[in-house]
C-alpha cells in the first residue's frame, strides 16, 4: 500500500471541517504520567522488517529480538495506515498486577522517555512473553488521572482529607525519628504491613537490619489454611505443581482464571490438559476453571475433605496407591509407633493385629480410611456420586504425575481449612506426584531467593500483635485481627507503614479497621506506601507514593513450574534514560511526579532512623564499595547478580555484559531449568525428613484428636449443619477472583473495569424463586454483624443454597473530587451512632473529565458493594487463617429504604464473634510442651532468635 | 500471502487477554472493543458449561463492507487483510450495517470506523498481532493459509473449523476450533439481558430489547434458533458478557427515505401529467419543481447531517468507491438535484418573464424526460444499498427497489393532491394526483401484506426483524402509523376529499414504516 493524501487537492481545498492536527511532535524528554497523556516523538528512519522468523510451527516471529531491544522501531498503530516511525528502548521489567511476576517489556520512548506500552518479555521462563489481561492494563495505571505524584502529609483530623505536599527529605526526616525514638523503647513498635510484596527477601532484610519483629502480612486472609496444611506433610508451605506434565491435574480453587500464579499456570494447565491431563475441578460455582475441566465437583464447601479422603480409601483399599513410594517417603513407622494416641478403634484393632511391618501399616490405613466412601462424600459434597467416582479413577490413574493445588478458596474458606490442604497432599502422597515430573513439588524447590552482599542477624524480639499467644500455629501473622488485639490493650505501634496493603476495604470487620485507624494512641504514625489512593490511605498521616511495575526494583521467583528463575524488576524510564546517558540518583527523579520506589527508599529512610550508626542500623544500608555512604540500587542488585546466581556471571560473560547490565538488558535468568524430586539426596524438611502423614507436633500442642493429629474431616462453620436453609440462613460464597481484577487495586485500569466492574449476588434460580428476586433486583443480605444491599444476578452456575459475590468490587472515596477514579468507585457518607457503623453510596459511577477523553466516556455506573465491611473476623483455631465463607443470616428482597450498595455493621457483634471465636483456640501458655511461644520448626516470614521463642515468665 | 486467524476453544480459558492487549496496542477508547470474549452460559446445575468466544472481524476473502464503503476507507490488502484508513472515513455507517458480524464500531475519538485490522502495522514488520502474542495460551492463531506449511493452514486443514454465519456469502478467514452454535449464532441467546455478570449493560436505545420468544412462525421457532431444550429457567442459555453495540441508523435514515420519496414522486407525477398531455400552469410548474428542488435539499441536509464526519462530505464525490452503492447515490442524488434546479430555473423564469411560455413549453417534457429515470434512481438506489447491507438481511429484500419506486411515487402523489388544496395548482394534476395517491396507497398496501406478512423470510434473522416490525417492538410503527394511519386512514380522507389531511397521514404512515424498516433489522444481534 503506498500512503497517498487520501483527500486529494481539492479535497484538502474542500474540506468544511478540518481534524485538528496532531500536537507537535515533542523534541525532547516530558513527564505527563498523572498529569496528561503521553505523546511519543517521531524516528528518524522506518522500521526494518524483521527477517520473518519461521517457527517450527509456521509461526510469524512474535518478538522484536533481544538485539535491538535498545533501538527499536515500529510504526504508529493509530496513526496507521499513514507510516509514522515511532522510536523505543526496550526495557524488561516485572508485573505487579498479582504475585506470578510475569515478565513485561516496555516500549519507552526514546525521545520523551514516555511509556507507549507493556507487552511481555519473551525470555522469561515463568510467563514465557505471554500476560492475561492485566499485564497490558499496567499502562492504565501509569497514566492514571488520579495518581498520588507526591508525597502527602496529613494537615487537620485524620481521615478528614486534607492534604499537603512534603518533600522526601522532610518525610524521611520526620518518619525516621519517629522509628528511632520507637526503637530506642522497644523492638515492638514498627510494624510494616504488606500487601502485595511483589520481592522476595529485600523489605525483609530491612526490617531485620532495624531489628525489630515488625513483619506483618496479608497471609492470613490469603493463603494460611493451605499453607499450614501443606507444611505439617513436608515442611513446606505451598505447592508448585508441574501443570505442564500432569496426567491429572485437581484444583480446589480457579486456576484458571485467577490463581497463584494465574497466568503462567494457566498456561500449563491447558498445555497439560491438550496432552491429555484430566482436570478435576472442586467449586460449588461455575467458574471458569469449572468450565473448562473434565469433571466438575460442585462440592458444598466443607465436604471437601471427605471427597478427597474417600477417593484416598478407595486408592487405599483397592491398592491403586504407589505403595513403593509410601514405603520410602512416608514415616509410616513412627505412625505404627504411635498410632494407640489416635487411631480410630477399628483401625487400632487392626493394627494391634499385625507386626510392624509396611503391610500392617497398610492394613491399618485401610481400616483408617474405610469410612469415607463414595456413597458419604456424595452425600456430604451433594455432587453425583458417578462423577466423584470418575475423579477417583483419574486420580489413581496418574502414575505420579498428579498435579494438585489448592490456595485460597475451600482451604481458606472453611474453619478446619487446613485440613483440605492436608488431604489433597495425601492424593499426592498416594500416587507418588510429589516433586516427580507431573506431580506436585514444594515451593522452596524451584523457588531461588539469592543472598545480598550482608545478611543482618535474627532480631530478638517478639510482637504478641503478630504472633499472639492464643494461635501458635498461625501461618502466619494474625494481621486480621490488629484492630481487635488494639482493641483489647494487647498493645500499640508508633510507625504503622501499609505497603500496597488496603487494610480497612480488604479484610474482614472494615469497620474495626476504621476505629483502629482513627484511634492515633493506638497507630500513632500510619504512613500508607501506595501507587494509588486507597480507603485505607484516606487515613494515614503520609501518603509516600511508591511505583508501579515499571518504576520499582524488585527481584522475585516464583515457583511458577518444575524449575528456577530470577526475574528483575525495573523504574524502565530510569534505565531508558540512563542508557541515553542521562544521571539519576533517584528513582523518583526519572518516574511520574516524585513517584518513588520502595528500595530506595528504606536505605535512605534507615540512614534517617540511624543518621550516625549509634542504633547499629546503618551498617546494612552502607554501600560495600563506598566507605560510610548508602548503598544505591545498582551497587545492591550488582552485587547479588555478581555472588549469588549460579550460572548469571557466566551468561553474562558470552554476552560481553557484567551481571547487572545482563539482568537489566533481559531482565530474568533462569537459573535451573528442570527440577525434579530433590528431596532424594536429603529428605524433606520436616522433624523426621519424611513426609509426615501423622502429625507428632500438632499431638505435643494439645491437638491431640484424630481429626487434628491426621488428615481427616473438620466440621466447616458453614457445614450444612450449620447453616439453617429452612430458617433463610444461606452460605455466602465471597472468596474468588475475576480474571480480570488486580484484587482491589483495579480502580486504576480503565480497561479491566471496562470489562468487569461490579459484584452482583449469584443466586441459583430455585433460590430465586423462594425469595421473589429476579436477576438486577436489590436483595438484602444479613450476616453474623450486620448487612448489605446489592442486585441480583440469577444463574444456574451456583449451587443452590449457596449465594457467591466476588468481594473486589465496591470501591468507594469519601470525595467527590480526590480519592479514587469518579469511574471506578462510589461516592460514599459514613456514618456512625455508638457501636453501629454504616456506609451510604451516594451514586456510583460517572464521566468526568481530565485530560484522559476516556474518562469522561465512562458508560457503567455500577461499582460493586463492599462487602467485606460485613463480614465478621473467623479466625481458624489452628493456622489462623480467616475463614473467609460467611453464614448469611437471612437473605431477603430488599426492605422499604434499603438503598444499593448499602452496609451496617454492629461492631459490638464483630467484637462477640471474635470471642467466640478466639475461645476455640488452644493457647500456647496453657498447651505449649516446652514454654515456647509457637513451634520453632514452623515458618516464619522473619524468625527471631531461638530465645525469642520462650514464653514470658509469669 | 493470505492472512487469516484460528481460535482455539479448546484452549481458550476466557481471560480478556488479548482484549487488553488489542486496547493496548491501538489505543483503542473506552466504550467499543476490535476484539472481545463473547461469554454463554449452557445447561442447568450442576449440568452446566460457560462457553468463551474470542470475536472480532474476520478478515472476510468477500468482505461487504469494503464493497459498501464509498470512499475506499475500509480496504482489503493484497494479504487478505482488510484494513480501513480513518484518514479517508466520512462516518457514513454504511460499514456497520455490511458487516454481519458486529465487527465494525464507530471510533468515539476519530468519529471514524474501525475494527481489528489484524495489526498490519506489526505484521507489515514480521510480528504477530498484539492479541496473538499475549494469549496465554496460545488460543490465537495468526498465519498465511494459503502456505500449506503454516501452522494455521495445518489446522485449519486438520481440525473440525467453524466460522461464523457462512451464509452470507462472505467468506469469514477466522476458523474457530470446537466453535458453538450457541455462541456462535447470535440469537441463539438473549440479545441484551438486563445486565450481565460483571458489567453493566449499555441500553441499544436507551432500553434494553428482549428477545421475543412467545410467537413461533415460519423460519423464526419459538425459544431461539437452537433447540436444546426448554428454556424453564431462561438462564439456561444465557449470555453473561459480549461486547455491546450501538444501532448505528437512526430517524434520519427513514426521514431521508421519506424526503427524497416526496421529491422523486412529485417529479414523477408531473412527468405522467405532463405525458398525459395535461395542460400545467406556471404556478403549478414552479411549485412542483421547486417542492422537488427543496426535498432533495432536505434529503441532502439529513444524509450529510447523518455522517459522523460531515465535514468530509464531499468525499464521496472527489474520492468516490463505484461500487458502493452509497457513491452511486450520491450521484444519482446529485444528477437529479442538477436537472431539477435547471426545472426550477426555467419555471421561474417564465414565471418572471424571463422565459417565453413557448421555450418553457418546448423544454419541460425534455427535462422531465431526464428528471423521470433519475426520480426513479432516487426513489430505488437506497434498496441497492440495503442490499449491499450484508448484515440486515431484511433489507436484502428483491422487491425493495420496486416497494421504494410505489412508495416515493404514493408520498409525491399525496404530496401534489393535497398541495392542490392550498397551492394554486392546475386542478387536472392535482386530480391525477389524487388518483395516483390512491392507486398507490392500495398498492402500497398491498405489496407490504404480501411482501412482508404474507411470504416467509428466507433467512431466520430477517424473519426476527420482520416478527419485530409485526408483533414486537415496532408494533405499533407498523400496524397503527404505517397500516392504519398510513393507508387505511389516508385512504379514506383522500377518497372523501378531506383537504391537507391525506397528505399528512399517509407521510406520517410512511415514515412510521420506514423507522421500523430500518430500526428493526440493526436491533437483531449480530454477535
Amino acid at each position: 500500500m503506498s500512503s497517498h493524501d487520501p483527500q486529494g487537492f481539492l479535497g484538502r481545498l474542500l474540506d468544511l471541517f478540518p481534524d485538528k492536527k496532531p500536537a507537535a511532535a515533542p523534541s525532547g524528554a516530558t513527564n505527563v504520567a498523572g498529569t496528561a497523556l503521553p505523546v511519543m516523538s517521531q524516528a528518524s528512519r522506518d522500521p526494518v522488517k524483521l527477517t520473518t522468523v519461521r517457527h517450527p510451527d509456521g509461526r510469524m516471529s512474535q518478538y522484536p529480538p533481544p538485539e535491538v531491544w535498545d533501538d527499536w522501531v515500529e510504526w504508529d498503530s493509530k496513526a496507521w495506515p499513514e507510516r509514522v516511525p515511532r522510536h523505543y528502548s526496550l526495557v524488561p521489567t516485572v508485573c505487579f498486577n498479582c504475585e506470578s511476576a510475569c515478565g513485561l517489556l516496555a516500549y519507552v520512548d526514546k525521545t520523551t522517555y514516555e511509556i507507549k506500552k507493556f507487552e511481555g518479555n519473551p525470555v522469561h521462563p515463568g510467563s514465557r512473553g505471554r500476560n492475561c489481561a492485566k499485564g497490558p492494563a499496567t499502562h492504565n495505571q501509569v497514566y492514571d488521572p488520579e495518581r498520588i505524584l507526591y508525597p502527602l502529609k496529613r494537615v487537620g483530623k485524620r481521615g478528614e482529607g486534607k492534604w499537603e505536599r512534603v518533600s522526601w527529605d522532610e518525610a524521611l526526616a520526620d518518619i525516621g525519628a519517629k522509628m528511632a525514638a520507637s526503637r530506642k523503647k522497644r523492638r515492638d513498635g514498627i510494624m510494616y504491613h504488606v500487601g502485595r510484596p511483589g520481592e522476595d527477601h529485600y523489605a525483609n532484610r530491612c526490617i531485620s537490619a532495624w531489628g525489630v519483629d515488625g513483619h506483618n502480612s496479608h497471609t492470613n486472609i490469603c493463603s494460611a489454611g493451605a499453607r499450614c496444611g501443606y507444611y505439617l506433610w513436608s515442611g513446606f508451605d505451598r505447592p508448585s505443581p508441574d501443570y505442564a506434565n500432569a496426567r491429572t491435574i485437581l484444583l480446589i480453587s480457579s486456576h484458571l482464571e485467577t490463581g497463584h500464579y494465574f497466568n503462567p499456570h494457566a498456561q500449563r494447565i491447558i498445555e497439560g490438559q491438550r496432552n491429555g491431563a484430566k482436570i478435576i475441578t472442586f467449586d460449588p460455582r461455575l467458574s471458569n476453571t469449572a468450565s473448562k475441566s473434565d469433571v466438575w465437583l460442585p462440592t458444598t464447601p466443607g465436604s471437601e475433605q471427605s471427597v478427597l479422603l474417600a477417593i484416598a480409601s478407595y486408592m487405599i483399599s483397592n491398592e491403586l496407591y504407589d505403595k513403593a513410594f509410601v514405603k520410602e517417603w512416608v514415616d509410616w513407622e513412627s505412625f505404627l509407633a504411635n498410632g494407640e494416641k489416635f487411631l480410630t478403634p477399628k483401625a487400632l484393632e487392626v493394627m494391634k493385629a499385625g507386626d510392624k511391618s509396611f503391610e500392617t501399616f497398610h492394613a491399618t490405613l485401610d481400616a483408617l480410611y474405610s469410612e469415607f466412601t463414595f456413597e458419604r462424600a456424595a452425600e456430604e459434597a451433594g455432587v453425583p456420586i458417578e462423577r466423584i467416582v470418575q475423579a477417583a479413577k483419574y486420580v489413581a490413574q496418574s502414575n505420579g504425575a498428579l498435579a494438585a493445588h489448592t490456595w485460597r478458596s475451600a482451604s481458606i474458606g472453611n474453619l478446619g481449612g487446613w485440613q483440605v490442604a492436608r488431604c489433597l497432599f495425601f492424593l499426592n502422597v498416594l500416587t507418588g506426584s510429589v516433586g516427580t515430573k507431573g506431580g506436585t513439588a514444594g515451593n522452596s524447590w524451584n523457588k531461588f531467593v539469592p543472598k545480598p552482599f550482608k545478611q543482618p542477624p535474627a532480631f530478638n524480639a517478639w510482637n504478641d500483635l503478630h504472633f499472639a499467644d492464643e494461635w501458635p500455629f498461625s501461618f502466619y501473622e494474625m494481621s486480621f485481627l490488629l484492630p481487635h488485639f488494639l482493641k483489647e490493650g494487647r498493645g500499640d505501634v508508633d510507625v504503622y507503614f501499609t505497603r500496597v496493603y488496603n487494610p480497612m476495604w480488604i479484610n474482614p470487620d472494615g469497620f474495626m479497621w476504621l476505629e483502629a485507624l482513627r484511634d492515633e494512641e493506638k497507630i500513632k504514625c500510619h504512613v500508607a506506601l501506595t501507587p494509588t489512593w486507597n480507603e485505607s490511605a484516606w487515613f494515614a498521616d503520609y501518603v509516600l507514593p511508591m511505583g508501579h511495575a515499571g518504576e520499582r526494583h524488585d527481584l522475585m521467583s516464583q515457583e511458577t513450574h518444575a524449575g528456577q528463575w530470577i526475574a528483575f524488576r525495573q523504574p524502565v524510564r530510569r534505565v531508558a534514560m540512563e542508557k541515553a546517558g542521562i544521571e539519576i540518583e533517584h528513582t523518583y527523579e526519572a518516574n511520574p511526579g516524585e513517584v518513588w520506589e520502595e528500595a530506595e527508599f528504606w536505605v535512605q529512610l534507615s540512614g534517617k532512623m540511624d543518621p550516625d550508626g549509634s542504633l547499629g542500623v546503618r551498617q546494612w544500608f552502607e554501600s560495600p564499595n563506598r566507605e560510610g555512604e548508602l548503598i544505591s540500587q545498582d551497587e545492591y542488585w550488582g552485587w547479588i547478580f555478581d555472588h549469588s546466581v549460579p550460572g548469571l556471571p557466566q551468561a553474562a560473560e558470552k554476552e560481553g555484559l557484567t551481571p547487572l547490565a545482563y539482568m537489566k538488558k533481559y531482565g530474568c535468568f533462569e537459573v535451573v531449568a528442570e527440577n525434579y524430586q530433590p528431596y532424594l539426596e536429603k529428605g524433606f524438611n520436616t522433624p523426621s525428613k519424611k513426609l509426615e502423614l501423622y502429625s507428632p507436633l500438632m499431638e505435643a500442642w494439645g491437638w491431640t484428636e484424630t481429626e487434628y493429629v491426621l488428615p481427616w474431616t473438620l466440621e466447616s462453620h458453614v457445614s450444612p449443619n450449620n447453616i439453617k436453609r429452612d430458617q433463610g440462613e444461606m452460605l455466602l460464597l465471597p472468596n474468588f477472583r475475576l480474571p480480570t481484577l488486580i484484587h482491589t487495586r483495579s480502580a486504576n485500569a480503565k480497561w479491566l473495569y471496562e470489562i468487569s466492574h461490579k459484584n452482583p449476588v449469584w443466586m441459583h434460580p430455585s433460590d430465586a424463586q423462594r425469595l421473589g428476586l429476579k436477576t438486577g433486583e436489590l436483595v438484602r443480605v444479613e450476616t453474623e454483624i450486620g448487612h448489605f444491599v446489592d442486585r441480583v444476578w440469577v444463574t444456574e452456575g451456583i449451587k443452590p443454597g449457596i449465594i457467591a459475590m466476588s468481594h473486589h468490587l465496591g470501591r468507594w472515596r469519601l470525595e467527590d473530587s480526590s480519592g479514587i477514579n469518579p469511574g471506578t468507585s462510589n461516592l460514599a457518607r459514613l456514618d456512625q451512632s455508638g457501636d453501629v457503623h454504616s456506609l451510604h453510596v451516594l451514586h456510583g459511577a460517572k464521566a468526568t473529565k481530565t485530560f484522559d477523553p476516556d474518562t469522561e466516556r465512562v458508560w457503567w455506573e455500577d461499582v460493586g458493594v463492599h462487602q467485606n465491611l460485613t463480614h465478621a473476623v473467623h479466625p481458624d483455631p489452628v493456622s489462623g487463617a480467616h475463614c473467609w465463607l460467611q453464614k448469611a443470616t437471612n437473605v431477603t428482597k430488599a426492605k422499604p429504604g434499603d438503598k444499593y450498595g448499602d452496609v451496617s455493621v454492629d461492631t459490638k457483634r464483630s467484637m462477640a464473634v471474635y470471642e467466640e471465636w478466639k475461645s476455640w483456640t488452644r493457647p500456647a501458655s496453657k498447651h505449649s510442651p516446652d514454654g515456647t511461644r509457637r513451634p520453632y520448626w514452623l515458618k516464619r516470614p522473619l524468625k527471631p532468635v531461638r530465645e525469642a521463642y520462650d514464653l514470658p515468665k509469669k | 500471502m493470505n492472512f487469516g486467524f484460528v481460535i482455539d476453544n479448546r484452549s481458550c480459558i476466557g481471560c480478556h487477554a488479548c482484549s487488553t492487549a488489542c486496547k493496548s496496542e491501538n489505543d483503542v477508547p473506552l466504550g467499543v472493543y476490535r476484539t472481545w470474549v463473547k461469554y454463554t452460559e449452557t445447561g442447568t446445575f450442576p449440568d452446566n458449561r460457560r462457553h468463551f468466544q474470542v470475536t472480532r472481524c474476520n478478515h472476510c476473502s468477500n468482505p461487504p463492507c469494503v464493497r459498501i464503503c464509498p470512499v475506499t476507507a475500509m480496504y482489503q490488502r493484497e494479504d487478505g487483510i482488510v484494513d480501513f484508513d480513518s484518514r479517508r472515513c466520512i462516518g457514513c455507517k454504511a460499514c456497520l450495517q455490511a458487516c454481519p458480524y458486529d465487527a465494525i464500531h464507530i471510533d468515539p475519538e476519530t468519529s471514524t470506523a474501525a475494527k481489528c485490522h489484524y495489526c498490519a502495522h506489526r505484521t507489515d514488520i514480521g510480528l504477530e498481532p498484539a492479541c496473538v502474542v499475549v494469549c496465554p495460551e496460545h488460543a490465537i492463531i495468526a498465519g498465511d493459509l494459503d502456505d500449506p506449511h503454516s501452522e494455521i493452514s495445518k489446522i485449519v486443514h486438520n481440525e473440525k473449523v467453524t466460522v461464523r454465519k457462512p451464509e452470507q456469502g462472505t467468506g469469514p478467514k477466522l476458523f474457530y476450533i470446537e466453535g458453538g452454535d450457541i455462541a456462535l449464532h447470535p440469537t441463539a441467546t438473549e440479545r441484551t439481558p438486563e445486565t450481565f455478570m460483571w458489567a453493566d449493560v449499555k441500553p441499544l436505545h436507551g432500553e434494553n430489547i428482549r428477545a421475543d420468544q412467545s410467537h413461533s412462525t415460519q423460519g423464526l421457532p419459538a425459544a431461539g434458533p437452537i433447540q436444546i431444550g426448554g428454556r424453564v429457567s431462561e438462564h439456561m442459555v444465557q449470555v453473561s458478557y459480549n461486547a455491546q453495540h450501538e444501532v448505528p441508523w437512526h430517524w434520519q435514515v427513514p426521514a431521508y427515505l421519506v424526503t427524497k420519496g416526496i421529491a422523486a414522486g412529485v417529479a414523477l407525477v408531473f412527468a405522467l401529467a405532463l405525458w398525459m398531455g395535461m395542460e400545467l400552469s406556471a404556478t403549478t410548474g414552479v411549485f412542483a419543481s421547486a417542492t422537488a428542488v427543496v426535498f432533495t435539499l432536505i434529503t441532502t441536509v439529513l444524509l450529510v447531517g447523518d455522517l459522523e464526519k460531515p465535514g468530509r462530505f464531499l468525499r464521496i464525490i472527489l474520492t468516490p468507491q463505484w461500487k458502493s452503492w452509497l457513491t452511486r447515490g450520491a450521484f444519482i442524488l446529485i444528477a437529479f438535484s442538477i436537472v431539477v434546479t435547471g426545472w426550477m430555473g426555467i419555471e421561474l423564469g417564465n414565471l418572471f418573464g424571463m422565459v417565453p411560455d413557448a421555450t418553457l413549453a418546448a423544454a419541460r417534457p425534455w427535462i422531465l424526460l431526464a428528471a423521470s429515470p433519475l426520480a426513479i434512481g432516487v426513489a430505488s438506489y437506497t434498496a441497492f444499498l440495503f442490499g449491499q447491507a450484508e448484515g440486515r438481511d431484511l433489507w436484502q429484500s428483491p422487491l425493495l427497489p420496486i416497494h421504494l419506486v410505489i412508495q416515493a411515487t404514493m408520498a409525491g402523489a399525496v404530496f401534489l393532491a393535497a398541495s392542490g388544496n392550498v397551492f394554486p395548482i392546475s386542478g387536472a394534476i392535482a386530480e391525477l394526483a389524487r388518483t395516483v395517491a390512491l392507486w398507490s396507497i392500495a398498492i402500497d398496501l398491498g405489496v407490504m401484506i404480501l411482501g412482508e406478512i404474507g411470504m416467509p423470510h428466507a433467512s431466520e434473522v430477517a424473519a426476527r426483524a420482520a416478527h419485530d416490525i409485526t408483533h414486537g417492538r415496532y408494533k405499533n410503527y407498523f400496524w397503527v402509523g404505517s397500516i392504519l394511519v398510513g393507508h387505511v386512514a389516508a385512504f379514506g380522507v383522500l377518497y372523501f376529499g378531506v383537504p391537507v389531511l391525506p397528505a399528512l397521514l399517509a407521510l406520517v404512515g410512511l415514515y412510521c414504516y420506514e423507522h421500523a424498516f430500518v430500526m428493526a433489522p440493526q436491533d437483531v444481534p449480530n454477535s
